[in-house]
């Protein structure tokens, strides 16, 4: 997974399919993550955009959680990074993807950080694992020095 | 153990956590009414995530988190009760709320995830010491039994002073077979695969009687078959509290019941030793709590429940109740 890993590579993807207009995929929100401010913008977009989205209340609050958790992670362990938020949808259903990318130092052993307690000391499910478990999908994917993007989906029920 | 210095400690965590939880408290009532006050919510919303984790991490339930929530709510109605817009307070006191709960959820999940996995992680372990006591029973005895027909062949031909010592080697062989045998069929007895849960129970009463030197009856009454989880769950506990008898009951008898209802299955291991509390030494109590520890983990991964009769009853009673589906 960590090979085919390129940040910047796959914004530009998002970009491309935003402008082109491939698939349904419009990209709402962007938002820059660098201090405890900028993961209240996050949460407060991502409500904002999955409002949209035909979710129920305790969903929104799932996937502001989910923000949260992925902005709190960069401000954390990377310095800065993105967010963006888009509403999609497939054939069936609806839904909003969430896309958190940063330049960080990155990290070896994807599968490490996902272990409870890791990233947060505490091993009681929170921080990306508890976002990984809230949400429907959700990859990560990290390359030493270059960075880290997590991107995860919440599908409307 | 010093029961003394247990009950003091026990006290501490206690203090400290209703400290905490007067600290959550008023952070939370304050943080609810920012929230209801305030037009740009979402940092008070994340102040209930914060609240939430913080919660979380200080051991405080899901219930606690109810409590305080409602008393919040007391303080947030006062003076709003005539407000026209009650239904935008009363969703306002919602979103808080679920924020708050969020990292309970996700902690949740945890728990059913490492349940699934733990789950399969027995599945795993059954494997392989089925693996090994195959392996064990069969490849090695079938090995151990071509040297012991080499030895013959070479005893028959020597002179007997040396035959008289091969002799005695066979003799060692037998030994080293019947223990591999015995090893095996207590990693993974074939007679529960084969002939089900009561006779393995049976087998092991016996073969722990033979080695321990105290009578072992089992008792059983089971109308339909198990599933293979349930059977080897409660195989493994009887085991490992029979080796608890053995090692620290002084007992002269063991009985082992296992009763099946329509919705569960009940199995008990009591013996008429001396019972939980008069095992003095550390190491004892360390290997005997760790035994403990893991009967109780094995029924509660089926979501049975562990009971241990109390520390000033006569002898020694464990039950395990496990749940069945209809």
């Amino acid at each position: 997974m960590a090979s085919t890993f390129n940040p910047e590579a796959r914004l530009a993807d998002l970009n491309h399919r935003r402008e082109s207009g491939m698939a349904h995929n419009k990209c709402e929100a962007r938002v820059r993550i660098q201090c405890s401010d900028d993961i209240m913008a996050a949460r407060q977009r991502g409500r904002a955009v999955a409002s949209k989205g035909g979710f129920s209340n305790s969903d929104l609050t799932i996937i502001a959680t989910a923000i949260y958790e992925v902005a709190r992670n960069i401000v954390e362990h990377a310095g800065k990074g993105e967010i963006s938020i888009s509403l999609i949808k497939d054939a069936h259903k609806r839904g909003v993807e969430i896309v958190a990318a940063d330049r960080g130092p990155g990290i070896e052993d994807v599968s490490l950080v996902m272990r409870d307690g890791y990233s947060t000391g505490s091993g009681l499910g929170i921080g990306l694992p508890g976002a990984k478990r809230l949400m429907d999908e959700f990859e990560i994917a990290s390359e030493l020095g270059k960075g880290t993007t997590v991107r995860m989906k919440k599908w409307a029920t | 153990m010093n029961a003394a210095n247990q009950m003091t400690a026990a006290e501490h965590t206690r203090a400290s956590v209703s400290d905490c939880r007067r600290e959550l408290a008023r952070d939370y009532a304050v943080g609810l009414q920012r929230y209801l006050a305030e037009r740009d919510d979402e940092p008070a919303l994340a102040r209930a995530h914060e609240l939430g984790r913080k919660a979380l991490a200080h051991g405080l339930g899901v219930l606690e988190m109810a409590t305080i929530h409602s008393q919040a709510i007391v303080g947030a109605l006062n003076g709003r009760l005539t407000s026209a817009d009650k239904a935008r307070l009363l969703d306002g006191l919602e979103r808080f709320f679920m924020q708050a709960l969020a990292p309970f959820e996700m902690a949740h999940r945890g728990f059913w995830e490492a349940n699934v996995i733990l789950h399969r992680l027995n599945d795993v372990l059954e494997g392989q010491a089925k693996r090994i006591a195959f392996a064990l029973h069969d490849e090695a005895a079938q090995l151990l039994a071509a040297v012991h027909l080499s030895l013959a062949d070479v005893a028959s031909r020597a002179a007997p002073e040396t035959a008289r010592e091969l002799q005695a080697a066979r003799a060692l062989l037998d030994q080293i077979e019947h223990r591999l045998r015995n090893l095996a069929h207590e990693l993974r007895p074939p007679i529960l695969d084969d002939l089900g849960l009561v006779p393995a129970l049976e087998f092991l009463a016996e073969s722990v009687s033979k080695r321990s030197g105290f009578r072992v009856t089992v008792e059983a009454s089971i109308d339909h078959a198990l599933p293979d989880i349930v059977e080897t769950t409660l195989y493994r506990i009887t085991q490992e509290a029979l080796n608890n008898v053995a090692k620290h009951a002084k007992a002269t008898h063991a009985g082992i019941s296992v009763r099946q209802h329509t919705d569960r299955i009940v199995c008990s291991i009591t013996d008429d030793g001396v019972g939980l509390n008069r095992t003095p030494a550390a190491a004892e109590t360390r290997s005997r709590g760790l035994g403990l520890l893991e009967m109780q983990e094995r029924a509660a991964a089926l979501g049975g429940q562990f009971r241990l009769s109390g520390p000033d009853t006569p002898g020694t009673d464990v039950t395990i109740e496990i749940p069945l589906e209809p």
